[in-house]
């Protein structure tokens, strides 16, 4: 706008020219003067100009940098890096027929075939004396998660009779478009009532529940601190939610405070601003059945002010006199839990999962729950089924009493089985049974792996687990002492013994190469309450010869 | 009892006589009444049932009839009124005083009596009677090699866009005053937003602006309590709220209504019927669940009768069944891709895919939507490009799109990227949450749709809470994927399995769209059942028994065309009356476009509060871009021609109080007789 008129010598070829130009320039003062507001910029300009010729410069600058900056679009950034290579029509041609995918899919290992091929189906209703389809026999069904006892029961399956005549099968919506129905709501007040919480928010599945919770809370500069042993899906979950990490010992709570001690040093240090704090871990522990110590938990997450989301999938409905999950058997207040999750699969016996909390933690889920917003909400009848479990659980509380008998009668059979160890607290109603590794004095190629290990922990005795590393400190970089493949197939073996011999128990199944940290190989016992003493001692004893027959073939 | 009232007057909804909204002629006149009838709701506690007043006014005449709309099968089964497979087919003629819905629900009665040939098993207020045989449309793409019409965004007026901004501008302006203000006089009320002992707030202020601001306004669109079958109508269970949406009252009122927002395609969700019947008889045999997950213990013969039938409607070699639809994709696509492989992805696909997609760790681009310029451009780049920074050629590349687009009714441009799979060699999934049972000639999806070999897809996912009026989803592909799948999708040891009354809803609805036919002899079986042909017997259980109508496909093959002509009936209805709409013609999703965020509440509530009480689902962002705000109608093969006239009857009135056609000029513009009278021509000749 200030641009004035370049004086130059003129020459007569020129001159209409330059008549042009200075004519449009007056035209254009004259508009841009009679347009409102004008005055002032051109003042400001002028006194901007006068006071300082190098500010004019910059502001141009800066105008040019913000118009330069608006036009850019986001998608061509990416182009615009410095590892993009500009290739002709022609490269592009020859690098597209020249490329070759890896198949989609390779084909199963054959192990894994096998396994697959092993799997067991039920023909016809599962429950504690299921009949398979393959052989056509009745086996003593340690495999399935029916704490319980409540498969086949004939009041549950009326009631669904009842609630399939009045709602039908599916919701066919999500809660928040026509899917909540009033028996939904029926069953989060039903599970807040049972717990002692404000509220609870109703997930359409079990396993679906805690990733979308640890989500929904835990963001980008958040931190958590969580369990090594934590399950599949709580990995999942704190994968996605992109928050700060930090491991702690498994169900060692010396090292939770360890580590909750050095996160809070590190903030004071960096004087990072007070962000959320979580602690993730379980109430029974899905891979190998262990059994935090509540109190304690609850008493460290007060005092370091963390809020604390515990997964009771496996202890909801399994533990406590009613079979309210931890917080009876330790006669804490559910309330005193954050954000408490469980399953209404495995604790309900039916489909879905929940989670407990105020009245605050369960409405932002009503809106941040990735996996309750979008997913249609569970079948009413599978909710009311969910609904006339727990008023079974209020009212007969000798299920878990039975359930407790049959785990102590277990565990006083395979405690004294030799060449297996159980990771699993005794009154865990999953029991875990892990191979013993092999002695570090035998002459086994196997030994000299856990003889190297031996070695190297015991020289790094006491030395402290790194809190961003979800791997245990006794593993070394020799690896573990123990061997998937081998032990996977020998516990193979015992679970086929064991299905011969008329009781199905499963192989825990796990994602090798998916989780965060190998698992060890287990068998994983889930008992019932609807097999009486006798019947599981029984069954028990079955595993036990099965496993005593296929370790003595394993050579020390 | 029986048989004495066939509705007789032509106008068979009931009259809602003194408070009716029916005269407003503008937004405002109808705002004002609005107030002030919350505002006598508000004094009076809980309003008493024989004055409510205008707020539940939709509620008022029905509730005291159709309380008892769900006790009413109780009652009949006390009467002896049903025998024992559910028929119900003398429903409709019963009199007010035997619990039947009362005086003449519209909504329960059907609009034109049923001659004495009709048989109908099902009841009216779940699935609609229509016998008109012209009222019905093959769903499939035509010529077939055509190329598909591109998606076009219509735009509004200029002015629409601006009030649009503004009224967002409005919004947000008055959000921070009130938190400005807020914050500093009643402090109490915003303790969880700020941090206190030591405790971050679990939400900050910032974050939950839009939910606190600008979505609780319009909460009473949200989330609202139903009961009962999700079918052709839909009680609502009545709330108020006295403290503008902080908390909702139920009122304990009921209010039926015409339901186009359910995820009810085919009209499998149903109480009684075929279906029904199958689902109770396998509660008896299998109970309500499998207990454990597929690889632990979960197994049962129902699941894998399931997986082979889905292989079979879908054309693949094989299927596998997981318990959730989110799951499906969350806890399988991280088992297909992972670091090192692309996920190529269209910008609009659903919040499951970019779950799982994150989860993989896979690397993720996004092409504009349906696009195929975009994605081939795309294509070129990241082939000749390999993975960033180290350009070394990518594993494998995964195109995952969705058959039919749950906000926009777009459907996918299958045969055109089928084109560039064969050029460009990535490999392809296909999400067919919604188009499956609703699309194709024989319901079974997109690759039906455009007459295309499905096995040229290599995955192809779906869910049955859609069509199948069920739960859970499905992957399909050939045996070496899917048995990968089993063992290496999360689902399968860790996530609960199928539970058996929703495996047989799935049977049961899914064999009655393919119908059930014994290989006649000479014939070679694979090519008489080859897809997409019927199922044979041995693929059902066999204690499953369908009635006749269901196991012969007729009544599939029906349904497949009912909802084929409602979706195009409503969606060239609407556009003949003038409104923008979204989508493809043949899509039962139809978005109709409001873009005021204001608009959407008062749309939402002016459908409600009509005579015949029409319940719609309403969008905004972040589902969709903040402008293009919208109405999202599903239709259903459940709706009669009737009820798609009600509806567009309704938008109709509702379009010229809010000011919503923008679509095309006024002389183009057809009036609603015309329309109800040249539906058939209207279905069968529009582009």
């Amino acid at each position: 706008m200030d641009t004035t008129p370049v004086t130059t010598t003129t020459t007569s070829t020129l001159e209409p020219f330059l008549a042009l130009l200075a004519r449009s320039l007056a035209t254009l003062e004259t508009t841009f003067n009679r347009l409102p507001g004008s005055a002032v910029i051109q003042r400001y300009v002028k006194s901007s100009h006068q006071n300082d010729p190098g500010r004019t410069l910059l502001e141009i600058i800066l105008i040019l940098f913000a118009i330069r900056t608006l036009l850019q679009s986001r998608t061509q950034a990416d182009r615009g890096e410095k590892h993009f290579i500009q290739f002709s029509d022609k490269e592009i041609e020859e690098l597209v027929d020249e490329w070759a995918p890896e198949p989609l899919a390779q084909p199963l290992n054959a192990r894994s075939q096998h396994e697959l091929a092993a799997v067991p189906v039920i023909a016809g209703a599962n429950s504690h004396k299921p009949k398979l389809a393959a052989s056509g026999k009745t086996v003593t069904n340690l495999a399935s998660l029916n704490f319980a006892g409540l498969a086949g029961n004939d009041f549950i399956k009326q009631r669904a009779t009842e609630i399939l005549r009045k709602y039908g099968l599916g919701s066919c919506g999500p809660p928040g478009f026509y899917g909540t129905l009033d028996v939904h709501m029926n069953l989060e007040s039903d599970i807040a009532d049972f717990l002692g919480t404000e509220a609870a928010i109703l997930y359409s599945q079990g396993f679906s529940t805690i990733s979308s919770v640890i989500p929904a809370f835990c963001k980008r500069g958040d931190i958590i601190v969580a369990d090594r042993g934590v399950n599949f899906a709580i990995q999942k979950g704190i994968q996605i939610s992109r928050s700060t990490i930090r491991w702690y010992d498994h169900n060692d709570l010396k090292s939770l405070e360890d580590v909750l001690e050095s996160v809070e040093k590190e903030r004071k240090k960096r004087r990072q601003p007070l962000t959320r704090r979580f602690i993730i871990t379980e109430g029974i522990f899905e891979k190998d059945g262990a059994m935090v110590d509540l109190p304690k938990l609850i008493e460290l997450k007060y005092k370091h002010k963390y809020r604390l989301i515990l997964d009771e999938s496996y202890s909801f409905g399994s533990v406590g006199r009613t079979g309210r999950g931890l917080t009876e058997l330790y006669n804490v207040p559910a309330s005193k839990i954050d954000m408490l999750i469980g399953s209404v699969a495995i604790g309900l016996c039916t489909s879905g999962g929940f989670c407990a909390g105020s009245e605050v933690v369960v409405n932002h889920q009503r809106i941040n729950g990735l996996s309750f917003i979008f997913s249609a909400s569970m079948p009413a009848l599978l909710s009311v089924s969910a609904s006339e479990a727990i008023n079974m659980f209020r009212s007969t509380p000798s299920i878990f009493s039975q359930l407790q008998d049959n785990i102590r009668a277990a565990r006083a059979i395979l405690d004294r089985v030799d060449g297996i160890s159980i990771p699993s607290h005794p009154a865990s109603p999953i029991i875990h049974i892990h191979l013993k590794s092999f002695p570090p004095n035998s002459l086994h190629p196997q030994s000299a792996v856990s003889l190297a290990s031996s070695i190297s922990s015991s020289s790094g005795a006491g030395r402290r687990s790194d809190p961003t590393s979800i791997l245990p400190r006794d593993v070394t970089k020799h690896g573990w002492d123990w061997d998937v493949e081998t032990e996977e197939t020998l516990l193979q073996e015992v679970v086929e013994e064991a299905l011969a011999q008329g009781v199905m128990i499963t192989k825990a199944k796990r994602l090798r190469g998916q989780e965060m940290v190998e698992p060890r190989p287990s068998i994983r016992l889930a008992l019932t309450s609807a097999l009486s003493r006798k019947e599981t001692e029984k069954a028990v004893g079955v595993v036990k010869a099965a496993l005593a027959k296929v370790l003595c073939k394993r050579k020390w | 009892m029986a048989l004495n009232r066939p509705s007789s007057s032509p106008s068979i909804f009931k009259k809602r006589s003194s408070q009716s909204l029916s005269p407003m002629t503008t937004a405002a006149s109808y705002l004002s009444a609005l107030s002030q009838a919350d505002a006598r709701a508000r004094g009076s506690s809980l309003p008493p049932p024989t004055s409510t007043p205008a707020l539940s006014l939709s509620s008022s005449t029905t509730c005291s009839s159709s309380d008892t709309a769900l006790n009413e099968f109780d009652e009949h089964e006390g009467n002896g009124h049903l025998n024992g497979n559910g028929r119900v087919d003398e429903f409709y003629y019963h009199s007010n005083g035997d619990g039947m819905g009362g005086a003449g629900d519209g909504l329960l009665v059907l609009a034109r009596p049923p001659t004495s040939e009709q048989v109908f098993t099902t009841v009216h207020a779940e699935f609609g009677h229509c016998a008109n045989e012209s009222y019905r449309y093959t769903s499939r793409h035509y010529p077939q090699d055509a190329p598909l019409d591109p998606h076009v965004e219509q735009d509004p007026p200029y002015y629409i866009l601006l009030s649009t901004y503004i009224s967002y501008l409005i919004l947000i302006i008055l959000g921070h005053i009130r938190d400005f203000v807020g914050k500093r006089l009643s402090p109490a009320s915003y303790r969880h937003l700020i941090p206190r002992d030591g405790y971050a707030p679990l939400n900050s202020d910032f974050d939950s602006f839009y939910t606190r601001r600008l979505k609780a306004r319009m909460d009473e669109c949200f989330s609202q309590p139903v009961t009962g079958v999700a079918g052709r109508t839909i009680v609502l269970l009545d709330r108020i709220s006295p403290d503008y949406n902080q908390t909702m009252i139920l009122t304990g009122t009921r209010t039926r209504a015409l339901n186009i927002s359910s995820y009810n395609y085919l009209g499998f969700a149903q109480a009684r019927g075929g279906c029904a019947d199958a689902v109770e008889e396998a509660i008896k045999r299998y109970g309500v669940s499998t207990f454990g997950s597929r690889l632990e213990g979960g197994s049962s013969d129902m699941h894998t009768v399931g997986e082979a039938l889905v292989a079979r409607f879908v054309g693949m070699e094989d299927a596998l069944i997981c318990s959730m639809g989110f799951a499906t994709n969350s806890t399988i696509i991280p088992a297909l891709v992972s670091k090192g492989c692309l996920v190529i992805s269209d910008e609009l696909n659903h919040a499951s895919i970019r779950f799982g997609v994150r989860l993989s760790g896979a690397h993720v681009r996004m092409f504009k939507h349906n696009n195929m310029k975009s994605l081939e451009s795309l294509l070129r780049e990241v082939i000749s490009q390999g993975q960033p920074k180290t350009h070394r050629p990518w594993k494998k590349i995964l195109l995952i799109v969705e058959g039919l687009y749950s906000m926009e009714g777009t459907m996918v441009n299958l045969p055109a990227i089928l084109e560039l799979k064969r050029r460009y060699k990535f490999y392809l999934f296909v999400d067919e949450a919604h188009s499956i049972g609703a699309l194709g000639p024989h319901g079974r999806g997109v690759c039906d749709y455009f007459g295309v070999n499905p096995r040229s897809v290599d995955v192809l996912m779906g869910t049955f809470t859609k069509s199948f009026g069920a739960a859970g989803g499905y992957i399909a592909g050939n045996k070496v994927l899917v048995d990968h799948l089993r063992i290496n999708g999360h689902s399968g040891p860790y996530a609960e399995a199928m539970t058996p009354p929703v495996l047989t809803q799935i049977i049961a609805s899914m064999a009655s769209i393919m119908g059930i036919a014994a290989p006649t002899l000479g014939q070679k079986e694979d090519e008489q059942l080859a897809h997409p042909g019927p199922a044979p017997p041995s693929a059902l259980p066999n204690w499953l028994t369908l009635p006749p109508a269901l196991s012969s496909g007729i009544e599939g093959s029906s349904r497949l065309r009912r909802l084929a002509f409602n979706s195009r009936y409503l969606h060239h209805g609407l556009k003949k009356l003038g409104f923008i709409t979204y989508g493809h013609p043949s899509s039962p999703i139809v978005p109709l476009l409001l873009f005021n965020p204001g608009k959407m509440c008062i749309f939402h509530r002016m459908m409600k509060d009509r005579q015949i009480p029409i319940i719609v689902v309403v969008v905004a962002y972040p589902a969709t871009p903040l402008v293009t705000s919208r109405v999202r109608f599903c239709v259903s093969a459940a709706h009669t021609k009737e009820d798609i006239d009600t509806i567009l009857k309704a938008c109709d009135e509702v379009g010229d109080v809010l000011d919503l056609k923008h679509g095309i000029r006024q002389s183009e513009r057809w009036s609603m007789d015309e329309i109800m009278k040249g539906a058939v021509e209207l279905v069968e000749t529009a582009a």
